[in-house]
């Protein structure tokens, strides 16, 4: 975890410079200079997401290794941000307009995204359980020769990836519902199909235990983004503009990851949040909107809880083409149509590396997104902590 | 068999030796502590064993014929079995030969498969076929399985039952309120519940699923392991064990909660929820050890899988606890939170080392360090909401006096609450050692007792008195708010008592040691000797011998006397001083002083006094006494009267 090894020396860093520069006056042109830094750093980054996002070979727009650089992204902006936030400037600023109102704001959106990590990081288990069901199809399906058995194995857990993947929204609970009137009412050792059709449900459901009920993850973005206004006139260059940019990176980040994993209830998921067009730091987060939202819409027709994450989709794709196959499997097998099969089962199979490889390091980066969010707010807290005990000290 | 063996030709005779090697080679196979490479080893000495029996009996002229027959009898009993709706393990009905049986067929299957693929795969097309159709009868029977080991789980999953973990306080607390009011001195019950919530010492395992069915468990996923249907094994195993713990967690009644929730709710139910966190904390990491027994049974022979396997069942629901922990360090240092933030922080690091244990396997890492992060983040937000103590009495400001002198909420809440603390005295003590090390001004003074308790020099002693010193300057400008400079003394004697009493009283005699005791039973002994001063010197003085006597000046004495006694008696019934023995001793003192003086006083002069300036009689005046510092404000009936 690079992020989190650079973190301690960089705060120290902070911590230092803050104490040496107290109320210096030449710290407002420093100030602007970091702050111009900042909006270019933020800027180039997001300029490169958007140029990795074109990658076709399969590590594009919402592929793991995509969220995972659009997570490292985020790590870095925050530390620079806190930095432009907490740098020389008296503690006793922050509890000044416009800051006073403009942190807790922050604060209150920060705590929202925390929640949206959580949710998200459960539901990347959801994506793991695609991945294992999937990897069963390839290890059946790389089998030669191939007959009726392998087929059978190979459709049996596509079928049970399709029924996942088209979980509608809201129908989670359903499942649950299902999977613990099967623990019930197994005691009396029935055996109807439709409770056959529970079990393989209950098994590979996506997990219950996540947030509290009611908990939604779209409306956590739209309240998020609800109060999210660009500093405007004398403020635009304040402290204003740095926790703006950071909020709007905030949210951006979190919308996107809720857009690509399932995590609960995205019914009404945003497709859209005012970012000023005129920034010239927002272009890329703006272009980046554009192609989730677009993404988003496409997927929405299906109205299907799956994500729009890369490899979800690839799996999604191929596991149809592969119960295709299977529906119509004869044995024995046209050896043409097995060389056809075999390269998809080849790219399910690398997707699957890619999945095993990426997903945990994804889940492990969330997490330190999750402690770095709660860091900070608790540093900042901390500053604001201090300033009121110096502020009461002398009343 | 030896007796068969001779009566058979010599071919049979070769296709029994063979059969005898497999049979040796399965039993190698069984033994667990094989590593992977002399198993790979064996399964290819199978597979080349049973690929003889094919070829000998081909050779022998009867073409593939002898294999279709074991294959049709094995596809036999599979299919059977698969139009039966009934479970073969299901324990009602459950026959151990039956299920024998079924294993063996799949067995046969197994070996048959392997005999058929080590043929070349150019082999004819009779061969190929056998092979599908073999390969189709394992995998009916793998589903066939599947379906059997989640019956089996879930059929005989037994709920875990800890020992001596009643659900224990559930009650709210009784020492915390929000405005430092009617605060109650903490039950000695609490104290003991705190003690037996701890965790327990020995190794308690659980049975969580019945062991009867253990070995059932075992041969089904041996034989999926054997055919490489591990994966299917695993989800339905994992899937039935996470639903399991995740069940277990809602009758522990853990709730779900976002941070967002948390952070808003109200101190009262957050109190609660904290409670049942630490008992399913406490509980949670028991059952783990016991679920990690039963993955250790069940696929303790097949290396990694077996953590991973445990790792995916309990890491949602342990997200949930850790996030909930997270939560609760990241919320604001209210004082009253500590004790509970202390429970939280003393759960996660009696813990501790056990989940070092159960999550030691490199699948467990990112769990391991997770619950290390949350005892840091406890222990930060512990520390900060104790240090915070001294800045909340330091801003706890009053705009009017407390009301007859007593004793302030304050000082009732500040030392019930070190009193609590010092049953937390470890964990602070650790805690503020780590803060220790990196402030630059140490409350801890240099080592300097010699002979005194060790206790009295650690940092959670001296940090309580740096908190008492706080209290008392507090106090001290409280005080300052009385009109009436001789209810200052009353108040401030009143509240040092009820500190040293408080102080003397138990564990925290050892904390402030003798010095402090001493010290402070000189300044509330002060305080008791300015209120006599004050109060008496003044009336006292009507009776100090004049220069001048006669009737006028002894009867104007005695008046003077009278009023300022009735104006004293007036005043101070209506102050309190809640300590019986304080309020006694003030009592006696001054009734000695006073009683003395007007007896003396009367003794000299009774003959020059009017009587009707004599209202009470010496014994009236001790009861009068008696009435002083009781809190209700009283007027002397002979006052009324003209």
């Amino acid at each position: 975890m690079p992020a989190t090894d650079n973190q301690g020396s960089f705060l120290n860093r902070i911590s230092i410079r803050r104490n040496q520069v107290v109320s210096m006056d030449g710290n407002h042109e420093q100030e602007l200079e970091d702050l111009e830094l900042f909006q270019k750093h933020v800027a180039d980054r997001f300029a490169d997401l958007l140029s990795q996002s074109e990658d076709t070979l399969g590590d594009g727009l919402l592929s793991i290794s995509w969220l995972r650089k659009l997570l490292d992204v985020f790590l870095c902006c925050e530390a620079e941000y806190k930095a432009i936030l907490l740098l020389g400037r008296d503690p006793s600023q922050i509890s000044k307009p416009p800051l006073d109102k403009l942190v807790p704001e922050f604060h209150d959106r920060v705590v929202k995204a925390l929640d949206v990590c959580n949710a998200v990081s459960h539901a990347v288990e959801t994506v793991r359980n695609y991945q294992k069901l999937a990897e069963i199809a390839v290890a059946a399906l790389e089998q030669r020769p191939i007959g009726d058995g392998q087929v059978r194995r190979a459709k049996k857990a596509l079928n049970s990836l399709m029924i996942l993947l088209e979980e509608k929204e809201g129908s989670n609970h359903k499942w649950t519902e299902r999977a613990w009137s099967f623990g019930r009412r197994s005691t009396n050792a029935t055996t109807s199909s439709g409770k056959d059709r529970a079990t393989s449900a209950s098994q590979f459901r996506s997990l219950s235990w996540s947030m509290s009920r009611g908990w939604s993850a779209a409306k956590q973005i739209q309240a998020m983004s609800s109060n999210l206004v660009a500093p405007r006139g004398g403020e635009s260059s304040s402290p204003a503009l740095p926790v703006y940019i950071m909020s709007t990176i905030t949210v951006f980040v979190m919308w996107a990851l809720v857009a690509a994993i399932p995590c609960q209830e995205r019914n009404g998921l945003l497709t859209h949040f005012p970012v000023s067009k005129q920034l010239g730091w927002a272009q890329s987060i703006i272009a980046l909107q554009e192609k989730i939202a677009e993404e988003w819409k496409k997927k929405k027709e299906k109205n299907r809880l799956a994500g729009l994450l890369e490899e979800t989709q690839r799996i999604e794709r191929l596991g149809l083409s592969l119960i295709e196959f299977a529906d119509s499997f004869q044995f024995p097998p046209d050896a043409d149509r097995l060389d056809e099969v075999a390269v998809h089962v080849a790219e399910l199979g690398e997707t699957c590396k890619k999945m095993e490889k990426g997903l945990v390091p994804l889940q492990q980066q969330i997490r330190e997104v999750f402690h770095r969010i709660v860091r900070s707010r608790t540093e900042v807290l901390d500053l604001l902590d201090q300033g009121g005990k110096v502020t009461a000290s002398t009343m | 068999m030896a007796d068969f063996s001779s009566v058979l030709s010599p071919r049979e005779g070769d296709i029994h030796v063979i059969a005898a090697a497999r049979h040796i080679v399965k039993a190698l196979g069984a033994n667990k502590n094989l590593d992977d490479d002399l198993r790979k080893i064996l399964s290819q000495l199978d597979s080349h064993l049973s690929a003889m029996t094919v070829l000998t009996t081909e050779s022998r002229g009867t073409g593939f014929r002898e294999v279709e027959e074991q294959l049709k009898y094995a596809e036999e009993k599979i299919r059977g079995w698969e139009s039966n709706q009934s479970l073969l393990w299901d324990s009602d009905e459950f026959d151990p030969l039956e299920a024998a049986e079924f294993l063996k067929a799949i067995d046969e299957i197994q070996a048959l498969i392997g005999g058929l693929r080590s043929l070349s795969v150019n082999g004819n097309g009779k061969q190929k076929e056998l092979l599908n159709r073999a390969d189709s009868n394992l995998q009916m029977a793998m589903s066939r399985l599947e379906k059997e080991i989640i019956h089996i789980l879930v059929k005989h999953k037994q709920y875990f039952q800890p020992k001596n973990m009643s659900f224990r306080s559930c009650v709210l607390d009784v020492f915390y309120d929000e405005s430092f009011v009617s605060v109650e001195d903490i039950t000695s019950e609490e104290a003991l519940q705190r003690n037996s919530s701890g965790k327990e010492s020995d190794e308690y395992i659980f049975d969580l699923v019945h062991p009867q069915v253990i070995p059932h468990l075992k041969s089904i996923a041996n034989v999926m392991f054997g055919v490489n249907y591990d994966q299917e094994f695993c989800q339905a195993f994992v899937s039935v064990r996470r639903d399991a713990l995740e069940e277990y967690l809602v009758i522990l009644k853990v709730e779900k909660f976002s941070i967002e929730d948390v952070l808003k709710m109200e101190w009262s139910s957050l109190n609660y929820e904290i409670q049942k966190w630490v008992r399913a904390m406490n509980i949670i990491i028991r059952y783990l050890a016991s679920e990690k027994q039963l993955c250790d049974q069940i696929l303790g022979d097949y290396g990694f899988v077996n953590p991973l396997c445990f790792v995916e069942i309990s890491k949602g629901s342990l997200a949930h606890l850790l996030n909930f922990g997270e939560a609760i360090a990241m919320g604001t240092h209210e004082p009253e939170k500590l004790f509970r933030i202390l429970d939280m922080y003393e759960v996660v690091a009696d813990n501790l080392l056990d989940i070092d244990a159960l999550f030691s396997e490199e699948a467990g890492t990112a769990v391991r360090l997770e619950f290390h992060e949350l005892l840091r983040s406890l222990g930060d937000s512990g520390r900060a909401t104790f240090l915070k103590l001294g800045n909340a009495i330091a801003a706890n400001a009053s705009t009017r006096p407390f009301l007859g002198g007593g004793i302030h909420p304050l000082t009732k809440y500040v030392m019930n609450y070190i009193k609590t603390l010092t049953m937390y005295c470890n964990t602070l003590n650790v805690l503020l050692k780590d803060q220790e090390a990196a402030d630059p001004n140490p409350v801890v003074g240099p080592e300097n007792g010699h002979g005194v308790s060790s206790i009295t020099h650690c940092q959670m002693a001296c940090h309580f008195r740096s908190i008492t010193a706080t209290l008392e300057s507090n106090l001290d400008s409280k005080s300052k708010l009385y009109k009436d400079g001789v209810l200052q003394h009353i108040f401030l004697m009143n509240n040092f008592h009820y500190m040293v009493r408080k102080v003397k009283s138990g564990e925290l005699r050892l904390f402030f040691g003798d010095e402090w005791i001493k010290e402070h039973i000189v300044k509330y002994k002060q305080q008791a000797m300015s209120y006599e001063r004050a109060t008496w010197n003044s009336v006292l003085s009507f009776l100090k011998d004049g220069d001048s006597p006669g009737l006028c000046s002894a009867s104007k004495a005695i008046k003077g006397f009278t009023i300022a006694f009735e104006e004293v008696y007036k005043n101070q019934t209506g102050w309190s001083i809640p300590d019986p023995e304080l309020r006694e001793d003030l009592q006696i003192s001054a009734s000695q002083k006073v009683i003395h003086a007007y007896r003396s006083f009367m003794g000299r002069k009774s003959s020059s006094i009017s009587e009707k300036y004599i209202r009470h009689s010496p014994d009236d005046l001790q009861n009068y006494i008696l009435d002083l510092f009781n809190g209700s404000p009283r007027i002397l009936q002979s006052s009324c009267k003209k």
